[in-house]
């Protein structure tokens, strides 16, 4: 599909190279491609047919129908092919040891941080210098994830957005904290300590949102005073937990809320007005139910997978409730009401039988939410745009829009169809992956 | 609980009353299905065809076929028509209330799903929504032999009749790589082999004097070492299935491997032998590798014959489909994807005389679809289960109704 072979040789050379010598600036992206002749499904509102995607620096330069490309430029010819903005995987766990997930020392960790705990040199032990990538997952166009803490706690700590490439770790990350993960429901209750019930978990989450506040306000106060000049200002002391619940109380970062249940839904909702902080639900398997309130209220859900839905302590059929809550038209009965929903894997590592590659099927899945009334428009938005925006990342990802990271993959067919392949996935303008080699 | 499953046999209610005016529309089981592509699983596809039903079993099936007058015709022109499928391992309706695994008796030949087996639960409906017409569900692998799986549809009047053989086949389980498995196993064979001779015996003798006492664990593997019936065996690695197939090679028995998660790096082994293999449910949340994706068409290559399952509940009962979808994502021709979902788990449980494609003199198990069979976007249409109408999506309770 490469025109320029010797150049294509040369640059996937250097895309090598690169992952062994950890280089912070490769060849690559300082070069002119142009992918041209495709389908490009901007995720920006339209659809070119024929069309041309010209990256330069890692960015993208132009989307157009009547592109100039330069002489420079190594051609990508797309011909035949779909060519769309890298898939984001709004909610995994990716990266993290199973059993580093949850912190047992307390209910509520804000002060924790995935990034802390995330890894992405590969396998122990194995492969050579530098950032490994996880092959499966880039192969299914992949390109950014949300990894969060897991879901045992009522406060996990903060999540982060990171791609699934980069030239060293710090490159990576795009955003983070990107939010305060939380969970309202069954797997936040303790045995035999506080909180062993639902009233125990919101009110342990008032008390610490309580002191997040006046922390929040004697910060405040001391930022006045010493904007004033004060030389008596003194700042309260420090406190990791409290200043990431600030950024959450001062609207810089969201919280995100694993629930399903509608009334777990309910609560959530309670305290985040209480609190005036910005909310996201994941899982949301019974959001359906109250639709029109998170529409109302601009409240986004990112849901779990369709076949496998996300369940709070286990698979879906192990519990009869959430079973019964569990309805496959979910995604496309919250699409028409206006809330925005994306679409995550939830996916962690599992042992000997793989690694983290259940987004790598992020498509499918989105494709099986269309038999249930999904539009495609919304699937693929569930999958990219919708998920950048949720994450507070569209600045940078989630469309092929000029300015934004060269994000870009190319398919061999309709998104939509199991037997479409992702042939070529560039990150920030790096060819990262192609099909077959 | 009990509420819970109150309202599961609500459910279930809501189902039969559904189902019962719409088997009366379909004059008696017997109808005929005109103008989708069928593929029946045994040919290549027929376009524009059709098939008749005659009091629950097929009775034609072609492109040309009079129609004849007063067989009632059901429309369904544009659409696709498989057979139902088939899924070889399941745990539908035995895991249910964790009466999957007697882990107290990691030998237990004895144990029948039948005595485990519940019908009020959801799932046969979700199965039937998804064009799962029957199944193969059985003990659990918590145990070197589990016990006796039963072969059933997912939809008919009683139990009886729903039941298409209720086999002494025998599950067993390796698991990982462990030195006492297989010699726990084939001391159990050893006895099992004695205790048979000793019946033979007696049988081919005068018969006078007491009978030997009966044995229920010994006396259930009987019909193995005769070759009546199949043992499946549970194992993921490599090495445990060269030590299987060398216990296979010690006894003779009919065997087939379930989940076989590396049958593909000893394929020419397993084929050699003439051994089935159930494959890894695909659609899984555990992050299976593209290799060994890759792997289950390797296996079609060297000429095992292949089924694939849900292992429900790993994967929902529903998502059979979904599974051969992937399969032929990972290079399984479209065809073959479809017979290991019907024609192949037929073979295998030894019931395609019965159910596994549409030909004529089996049961009408078929399934209407509103396009191409394997994709995800792909909806189930209508379910037809021995020639009665168990699902119409016309007739689907969203729930989304409900309220807040």
């Amino acid at each position: 599909m490469i025109r320029n072979t010797m150049k294509t040789i040369e640059y996937s050379a250097v895309a090598v190279l690169s992952f062994l010598c950890l280089t912070t600036e490769s060849a690559w992206s300082q070069q002119i491609t142009a992918i041209q002749g495709g389908t490009v499904l901007t995720m920006a509102g339209e659809t070119l047919e024929r069309a041309t995607v010209l990256v330069r620096d890692g960015k993208i330069a132009e989307v157009g129908a009547n592109v100039r490309v330069p002489g420079n430029a190594t051609i990508v010819d797309a011909t035949g092919k779909y060519v769309m903005p890298g898939i984001i995987d709004a909610m995994t766990y990716y990266g993290i040891r199973p059993f580093e997930l949850n912190d047992p020392s307390s209910p509520a960790t804000p002060q924790n941080r995935a990034i802390q705990a995330y890894y992405p040199y590969g396998d122990f032990m194995r492969g050579t210098t530098g950032i490994s990538v996880d092959k499966n997952l880039i192969s299914g166009g992949v390109t950014t994830v949300y990894i969060a803490p897991g879901d045992r706690q009522v406060i996990g700590g903060q999540g982060a957005v990171v791609k699934t490439w980069g030239p060293d770790f710090n490159s990576m990350i795009v955003r983070e904290p990107a939010a305060i993960d939380m969970t309202i429901g069954e797997t936040a209750k303790r045995e035999d300590q506080n909180p062993t019930t639902r009233m125990g978990i919101a009110a342990l989450l008032r008390r610490i949102l309580l002191e997040a506040q006046e922390f929040s306000g004697k910060m405040e106060e001391y930022e006045t005073k010493q904007a004033e000049g004060d030389p008596e200002a003194t700042p309260p002391g420090r406190d990791l937990g409290k200043e990431a619940l600030r950024r959450l109380l001062s609207h810089e970062i969201p919280a995100r809320i694993e629930v399903d249940y509608l009334d777990d839904i309910r609560t959530a909702i309670r305290i985040a007005e209480e609190f005036g902080f910005d909310l996201i639900l994941d899982s949301g398997l019974g959001a359906y139910k109250i639709k029109d309130v998170l529409a109302e209220n601009g409240i986004p859900v990112v849901l779990g997978p369709p076949t496998h839905p996300f369940i709070i302590g286990g698979e879906v059929s192990m519990n009869a409730d959430l079973y019964n809550l569990m309805n496959e038209y979910n995604a496309a009965e919250l699409s028409d009401a206006g809330v925005k929903v994306a679409i995550g894997s939830f996916g962690f590592g599992f042992g000997s039988f793989g690694g983290a590659t259940q987004g790598r099927w992020l498509l499918i899945e989105a494709a099986y939410a269309t038999g249930y009334g999904l539009s495609d428009e919304d699937a693929l938005r569930a999958v990219t745009i919708n998920a950048a925006e949720i994450l507070g990342v569209d600045d940078r990802i989630g469309s092929l829009e000029p300015g934004k990271d060269a994000d870009v993959i190319v398919l061999d067919g309709y998104p939509l169809n199991i037997k479409t392949w992702v042939d070529l996935v560039m990150i920030d303008g790096e060819l990262v992956h192609e099909r077959g080699n | 609980m009990n509420t819970s499953y109150g309202s599961m046999l609500g459910l279930l209610l809501v189902f039969v009353m559904q189902s019962a005016p719409l088997c009366a529309q379909d004059s008696g089981n017997s109808f005929a299905l005109r103008g989708a592509r069928v593929h029946t699983a045994a040919g290549p596809p027929i376009e524009n065809g059709t098939v008749i039903v005659e009091n629950g079993k097929i009775a034609a099936v072609g492109s040309a076929i009079r129609i004849p007058s007063g067989v009632q015709v059901v429309d369904v022109e544009g659409k696709t028509v498989i057979p139902g499928l088939i899924d070889e391992h399941s745990h539908l309706g035995t895991y249910d209330f964790g009466d999957v695994n007697e882990f107290t008796e990691p030998i237990g030949p004895e144990h029948r799903a039948l005595d485990a087996l519940h019908m009020e639960v959801r799932d046969w409906y979700e199965a039937v929504k998804g064009g799962v017409t029957t199944i193969v569900t059985g003990p659990g692998s918590g145990e070197r032999m589990g016990g006796q799986s039963i072969t059933i549809k997912t939809f008919g009047e009683n139990l009886e009749q729903r039941i298409l053989k209720e086999s002494r086949e025998l599950k067993m389980a390796i698991n990982a790589r462990n030195m006492s498995h297989i010699p726990t196993i084939r001391s159990t064979f050893l006895k099992a082999r004695e205790y048979m001779e000793k019946w033979d015996e007696y049988e081919a003798g005068d018969k006078e004097g007491p009978p030997p006492s009966r044995d229920l664990r010994l006396e259930a593997m009987v019909p193995v070492l005769r070759g009546e019936e199949k043992v499946r065996c549970h194992i993921h690695y490599a090495n445990d299935m060269i030590a299987f197939l060398r216990l296979k090679d010690e006894f003779g028995f009919d065997l087939t491997f379930i989940h076989s998660s590396e049958a593909y790096k000893v394929a020419d082994e397993i084929a050699r032998r003439d051994v089935a293999v159930i494959v890894l449910p695909l659609a899984t949340r555990i992050g299976v590798t593209d290799d060994l994706l890759f792997g289950n068409t390797q296996l079609y290559e060297a000429g095992v014959r292949m089924s694939l399952h849900t292992d429900h509940p790993v994967v929902h009962q529903k998502l059979l489909r979904l599974n051969a979808g992937l399969a032929i994502r990972y290079g399984l021709p479209e065809d073959y994807a479809l017979r290991t979902v019907t024609m192949n788990p037929a073979i295998s449980s030894r019931i395609d005389d019965r159910v596994g494609s549409i030909e004529v003199g089996k049961d009408a198990d078929l399934v209407v679809l509103d396009g191409t069979w394997y994709e995800p976007s792909t909806r189930v249409d209508i379910v037809f289960v021995d020639g009665v109408r168990a699902f119409d999506r016309a007739n689907e309770r969203s729930g989304l109704e409900e309220e807040n």
